[in-house]
């Protein structure tokens, strides 16, 4: 007889709770505290002297990638960027010493929100090894006494279900939509000017963005009443010329990182397998800031 | 995250193993985190009115301290459960905070751990009953038996009134 483990490597979730979900008090209350775990200052106009806005993004498209790679929770990378943004907002920190608090701030984002957490020791091979665990844990107390040790902030991705619920949209487009928005809110956790943003703010634009990239909103216009600019503001309070704005600005982003994207992949795909790429020629022609229905198959 | 691949594509140029700003003056790190723990300890000292190094209250703390036995609290709070790398870190489980003033509200608020909508019921809490929050919270007077039924007893009171 054979002993067969059919125990699966998997990671068990909690389902979206329709309590918590459908009760205004729980959105209110995000809406409530939010601010709280905003950075302080915009750090790169003073607290900061040798680290530069281009470094930030560096780190940050590094630690994306660690999380993508260690298919980390979505939050876990909002939630780590916000832990470096309010860190660099009161400590004034050397480049060399960037790296270090990127790992260490995904450290700590995967130890609250994973089941199995990202190690010390694979996060210090992720700097190629320039960093040593003993000096990741040490500096992670560092963080958190600077943190105050509230490390539970909120973040977009907290607004996703509560507005997508709130929205007359497509019971099978949702997994598409939530996961665009999901994409979006790391993009923007990538750009500074995003980070004095409130989340719920982020959150509602990006939505916004999806909603408008994947064209639902023009495929039945009357279901919408309000237009959906309108509909998104009023469920977070936000006012709608400033939301508009942010939407706009994540279209922009978005339009500069595919067009950063798109320039990588003809030149990788022309040192594979010459430029006549099919996914290449569909990508080209579109010119939309926010076509992103090609982008994600 | 396939999305995040394609989107944000140009990010995912080479391997995502790597150095991004050139080798870490180690010594100096370790210079600045001995620093940073020590004005952790200093803000720790200054705001609970006890020298965390020295092992006593400090005289001019808003705390009044009382001593208790080792065995008598949790062992979590023991100070040989801390690491033995870090002799100087506070060694709480001997003294504890018996009455503590009310703080204004600003450094009321550090004290908060902000987990979200009650935060300012817990607040309130504080506010009216202190001693409830002693009582309950994890730093427990419990300087002889019968504080310790007192306590007790009001926890379970609330809700069920058998505790009596």
């Amino acid at each position: 007889m054979q002993l067969l483990c059919l125990e699966m490597d998997t990671i068990i979730r909690a389902r979206p709770d329709p309590n918590l979900l459908g009760d205004d008090r729980v959105l209110q209350s995000l809406l409530t505290i939010e601010e709280r775990f905003l950075p302080q200052y915009s750090y790169f106009k003073g607290v900061q002297t040798d680290i530069k806005p281009f470094m930030r993004r560096m780190v940050a498209t590094w630690m994306l990638e660690v999380c993508q790679e260690q298919k980390c929770e979505e939050e876990v990378f909002p939630l780590a960027m916000n832990y470096l943004d309010r860190f660099l907002a009161v400590v004034p920190t050397k480049k060399c010493n960037l790296q270090l608090l990127g790992a260490v701030c995904m450290f700590l984002a995967s130890k609250l929100k994973e089941t199995r957490p990202l190690t010390a020791e694979k996060l210090c091979i992720y700097t190629d090894n320039s960093i040593r665990p003993q000096e990741l844990l040490e500096w992670e107390l560092v963080v958190l006494g600077k943190l105050k040790w509230n490390l539970a902030a909120v973040t977009p991705n907290d607004f996703i279900e509560h507005i997508v619920r709130r929205l007359p949209l497509p019971e099978d487009k949702l997994a598409l939509i939530r996961k665009h928005v999901q994409t979006f809110i790391a993009l923007c956790a990538t750009d500074f000017r995003f980070a004095m943003h409130p989340p719920s703010m982020i959150a509602t634009g990006s939505v916004g963005a999806a909603i408008c990239g994947l064209q639902l909103d023009s495929a039945d216009q009357s279901q919408w009443g309000d237009s959906l600019t309108d509909l998104l503001a009023k469920i977070t309070n936000t006012e709608v010329d400033v939301l508009k704005e942010c939407q706009e600005q994540i279209e922009r982003v978005l339009l500069s990182s595919l067009r950063e994207g798109r320039q990588q992949q003809q030149q990788q795909q022309q040192m594979q397998r010459g430029p006549s790429g099919k996914g290449l020629e569909e990508q080209d022609q579109s010119s939309t800031p926010t076509d992103v229905r090609d982008v994600n198959l | 995250m396939t999305s995040h691949k394609r989107i944000l594509g140009n990010l995912g140029n080479g391997p995502a193993r790597r150095n991004l700003f050139g080798p870490v003056d180690r010594e100096q790190l370790q210079k600045e985190y001995q620093a940073a723990l020590r004005r952790d300890l200093e803000e720790a000292s200054h705001r609970w009115g006890f020298d965390f190094i020295l092992d006593k209250p400090l005289e001019s703390g808003d705390f009044q301290w009382e001593r208790v036995p080792g065995t008598k609290v949790q062992p979590l709070y023991r100070s040989c459960m801390l690491d033995v790398d870090q002799p100087e870190r506070p060694a709480e489980a001997a003294v504890k905070p018996k009455k503590r003033r009310l703080e204004s509200p600003e450094s009321e608020k550090e004290n908060v751990p902000c987990s979200p909508e009650r935060c300012p019921l817990k607040l309130e809490d504080w506010q009216k009953t202190p001693e409830k929050r002693q009582s309950t919270g994890l730093k427990r007077k419990q300087t002889n038996i019968t504080d310790f039924y007192q306590a007790k007893r009001r926890v379970v009171w609330m809700p069920h009134k058998s505790g009596e």
